[in-house]
């Protein structure tokens, strides 16, 4: 070994440096994202204006929404009658306005049940792998199988109408379908060495799936989430349109438009209003999704939505 | 420059920047000049992110996404590259220049044979057709040493090992006799033997085809021994340069020189050097951009801009104090040996059998039968290459793939086959820290979250209170500052994350470590200062610790005892010296003889 300098200054060891507070680096936050391009702005706006209309609307009714003759039968708009009345001369503005609760509730419950059973069963399938594994997702194959409105319509008939089963349905409908995104999402964390890590640690199944993987996948978790909550709503007004969800006299946008569809050349009102409010609502939660996924899948390489 | 005759390809003054997000431009390769040269072999060496992967793809023309050519010239034949539209590049790349990148699974296409890729730039430049086509296919397939090359042609990449997909790649770079060869890390990430016959391929094809050819590896020790000339990066600029004997016997620079004393080497038992900090990530024009991470740094370093100037020989170096460094050599730190108190074994591994895939379908054994001892406080190392089953072996410990036969005690206490079924006693005592901290840290939790779990499941002394401090100490162990604690995974260095994956194992207070390929995701700077870290914990708390590594010199630095596998079974068994000085088995000689060693032992 030949001699190291004389004059050399031995330095202690460089500490080290402060991470610069990088822009790139920190993602920036869903919400920015969102209220940051058109798509996200116009689904917040249109989103809030359907949510006051179906929240408070009630409220500012001209007429009752269900009594029958308050104006003369299926007539345009006028100053009386905003949107017109309907072929049992009710006021089209007054049910309009009442008509959108349970559009509204029934997909935010159905889905967030539907992701509570369907996201667990997929994760859980996704994790255990084997036996398990496939049990749950030739579960899942089998009610796909099944076309979606005949199972309502073989619910229904078993149990009758109501709010509770309309929405127990409705959530068995999107079961599978969440837990097969979830599953997706979910084999391509359990490979990472954190979850083996946690594994050697001993971790139970339920720790394991709520800390070490759930954060992971929460992003297409959420995204999904609002994709599914557009295709309930429609479905929702469909099963309405159909008389197997609300029941009349109850003012309600797919009855509405059940009922008046007879006389859309007469009064094109009465079916476009509450047609509109369905088409408004899904658009305004369709947008925001948009601009979610696209905050989500730019922050995280792997765990795209499979959509 | 000092070469024979005419350069192929001469690269002036390039500069690369990439565009920010706010219109301002980082330059990341200033001023760089190249020659490439007939029949030689040029190297490009240094960490990542200095730049030389950039440089070499500048060169011919090829900008990677967000990166901008700023200025400079590379001229081949007498055209500029560097001026050419993209459709005349492409009449050039694939023909007269080539390239080969590091992983050969990703750059074949999976779902086309390899006849087809092999005929695609044949037929596109050199429009070949029929029998004629045919024939240059086998021909090149036989050239690179592949069997059965008429077979092999209507076979897909997966039908091939690792080294053979790397062959193909090969053919199909030099398939229209390009003048100039780009190699980004061609054998990284293959099996040292594999290694050895690719080198060795690629020696041999470059003198017999006269191709210029541009190998970019962090790999000084091969670099030192297959290339011609070499120059060394740093911050996008060239440090050093000349024959590549020179640059690796006699470093001028001191990059270099650490650099080289931070490759783990046979021939320097228990010798490790790491380099402090992190390489900056745009170019340094006004002082030395190496000079914060230099011991030999003086005022005059740091208050003006170094040239890159020519010693005796043509030996080109970015330093002023350059002659007096070529005398010095740089310290390194000697690991400690831990001391055997207690010969009684801690850890014991009998017999045990792994398989993978299930009996019905054909199960695949993958540990056949292995059985050995590990004592309190002491370091084994287990090298194979890939496939020896030696990380199946580690996990099936770790209790995270059952062994379908044997037993594995700990401390005499037979453990369950999976971690769930083990006492919360043992489970503490057997931490793990895997390959790459990517994968082991969750990127949703903080620092804080991730120390700070087993401290919960496994430390009863330590209250909830008293967690964070906990952490910190814990963290300043593994010489961290307690601050990082706060941050997500995301925002630290390759280097700091396997410390904070170390520092998480360590929090159990374990009696038995197992590292499986722990440094091999990171630049060899960074691995010397981690080796150096789990000695030194390992011998403050008296932990035993079972090292798998494919690097032999990495086991040879670290360890005291080693097992050597093959296909699932123990080779041999030996004291590390022994190991290394009278190799018993055939296989470890060849292993031994495969290691590049063009460094000096210092």
């Amino acid at each position: 070994m030949s001699s190291t300098l004389a004059d050399v200054d031995v330095l202690e060891p460089e500490p080290l440096r402060p991470i610069e507070d990088d822009d790139e680096a920190r993602p920036a936050s869903a919400w920015r994202t969102i209220i940051g391009n058109v798509e996200g702005q116009i689904g917040l706006v249109l989103g809030a204006i359907m949510l006051g209309i179906i929240l408070f609307g009630r409220f500012f009714t001209p007429y009752s929404p269900t009594e029958l003759g308050v104006g003369p039968q299926t007539v345009g708009p006028s100053t009386e009658h905003l949107l017109g009345t309907d072929n049992l001369g009710r006021d089209v503005f007054s049910r309009f306005l009442t008509g959108g609760d349970t559009i509204l509730i029934v997909p935010l419950v159905a889905v967030t049940l539907a992701f509570l059973f369907g996201g667990s069963l997929g994760m859980l399938g996704a994790y255990a792998r084997g036996r398990i594994d496939a049990v749950i997702s030739r579960t899942f194959d089998l009610l796909l199988t099944l076309p979606p409105l005949l199972l309502v319509l073989v619910i229904i008939a078993g149990l009758g109408t109501s709010t509770i089963v309309l929405v127990v349905t409705v959530a068995l409908v999107f079961v599978p379908r969440v837990g097969r995104v979830l599953r997706g999402a979910t084999q391509a964390i359990v490979t990472n060495d954190y979850v083996a890590a946690a594994q050697a640690r001993g971790e139970r199944t339920a720790s394991i799936l709520g800390r070490e993987v759930l954060p992971n996948i929460a992003a297409p978790a959420i995204a999904d989430f609002a994709l599914r909550i557009t295709y309930a709503i429609i479905f929702v007004a469909t099963l309405n349109f159909l008389g197997l969800g609300a029941q009349p006299p109850d003012p309600d946008w797919g009855l509405m438009v059940a009922d008046s569809r007879n006389f859309l050349s007469v009064q094109p009102w009465a079916t476009l209003a509450p047609a509109a409010g369905i088409a408004a609502l899904s658009i305004s939660f369709n947008l925001i999704a948009d601009a979610l996924t696209r905050h989500l899948t730019r922050e995280t390489s792997k765990g795209v939505v499979p959509v | 420059m000092s070469t024979h005759g005419q350069p192929v390809l001469e690269v002036t003054d390039l500069t690369v920047g990439y565009r920010r997000p706010d219109g301002r431009t980082n330059e990341v390769v200033w001023k760089t000049s190249l020659e490439l040269h007939p029949g030689t072999i040029t190297g490009l060496a240094g960490e990542s992110g200095c730049g030389k992967s950039t440089t070499a793809l500048a060169t011919i023309g090829y900008r990677s996404p967000g990166s901008q050519i700023l200025g400079g010239t590379s001229v081949l034949d007498g055209t500029d590259l560097l001026t050419l539209s993209t459709p005349e590049l492409r009449s050039l790349w694939g023909s007269r220049i080539a390239y080969v990148a590091q992983s050969a699974t990703t750059a074949l296409n999976p779902a086309i044979p390899v006849g087809r890729q092999l005929a695609q730039p044949l037929g596109v430049h050199l429009g070949l057709k029929g029998d004629e086509l045919h024939k240059r296919q086998v021909e090149l397939l036989d050239a690179m040493g592949l069997p059965e090359p008429e077979a092999a042609l209507s076979r897909y990449p997966f039908q091939f090992s690792g080294g053979q997909q790397q062959r193909v790649a090969i053919a199909i770079a030099l398939s229209c006799r390009p003048r100039v060869l780009l190699l980004d890390e061609p054998t990284t990430g293959l099996d040292v033997t594999t290694q050895a016959r690719i080198s060795a391929l690629l020696q041999e094809l470059v003198k017999e085809t006269g191709v210029a050819t541009l190998y970019v590896s962090h790999d000084l020790a091969l670099l030192g021994g297959m290339a011609d000339r070499l120059a060394v990066m740093y911050a996008g600029e060239i440090v050093e340069e000349s024959t590549a004997a020179a640059v690796t016997k006699t470093p001028r620079h001191p990059y270099t020189q650490a650099l080289i004393a931070a490759v783990p080497s046979i021939k320097r038992p228990r010798a490790v050097a790491g380099i402090a900090g992190r390489p900056p990530t745009h170019v340094v024009l006004d002082r030395c951009s190496f000079a914060e991470r230099c011991s030999y740094r003086q005022p005059a370093c740091t208050s003006e801009p170094i040239q890159l100037r020519e010693l005796d020989g043509g030996h080109r170096v970015r330093c002023i104090r350059a002659e007096e460094i070529a005398a010095a050599t740089r310290e390194t730190t000697a690991l400690p040996i831990p001391e055997i108190k207690d010969p009684t074994p801690l850890l014991e591994v009998a017999e045990v059998w792994c398989e993978y895939g299930s009996r019905r379908d054909g199960a695949r054994a993958v540990v056949k039968g292995v059985s050995f001892d590990v004592r309190p406080g002491e370091t084994v190392g287990i090298v194979g290459e890939s496939g020896s089953g030696k990380s199946t072996l580690l996990r099936a410990i770790a209790g995270l793939h059952s062994p379908v036969d044997g037993a594995i005690r700990l401390r005499g206490n037979e453990l369950a086959r999976t971690a769930v079924q083990r006492p919360r006693q043992l489970r503490r005592e057997l931490q793990l820290v895997f390959q790459n901290p990517d994968s082991s840290l969750n990127p949703r939790h903080t620092v804080q979250d991730i120390v700070a779990r087993p401290i919960r499941l496994f430390r009863e002394d330590v209250t909830r209170s008293k967690e964070k401090d906990a952490v910190g100490d814990l963290l300043e162990s593994v010489k961290l500052p307690r601050s990082l604690a706060v941050r997500y995974p995301a925002e630290l260095s390759g280097g700091q994350k396997q410390r904070i994956a170390i520092a998480r194992a360590f929090a159990a207070q374990p009696t038995l470590l197992l590292c499986d390929e722990v440094t091999s995701a990171l630049d060899v700077s960074v691995q010397a200062t981690i080796l150096e870290l789990i000695a030194d914990l390992a011998l403050c708390f008296e932990t035993a610790v079972v090292f798998v590594s494919h690097d032999l010199a990495v086991v040879r630095t670290v360890a005291t005892r080693a097992l050597v596998m093959k296909d699932g079974e123990v080779c041999e068994q030996a004291d590390i010296e022994q190991l290394f000085s009278a190799p018993a088995h055939p296989y470890t000689r060849e292993l031994l003889s495969a290691i590049p060693e063009s460094i000096a032992a210092a």
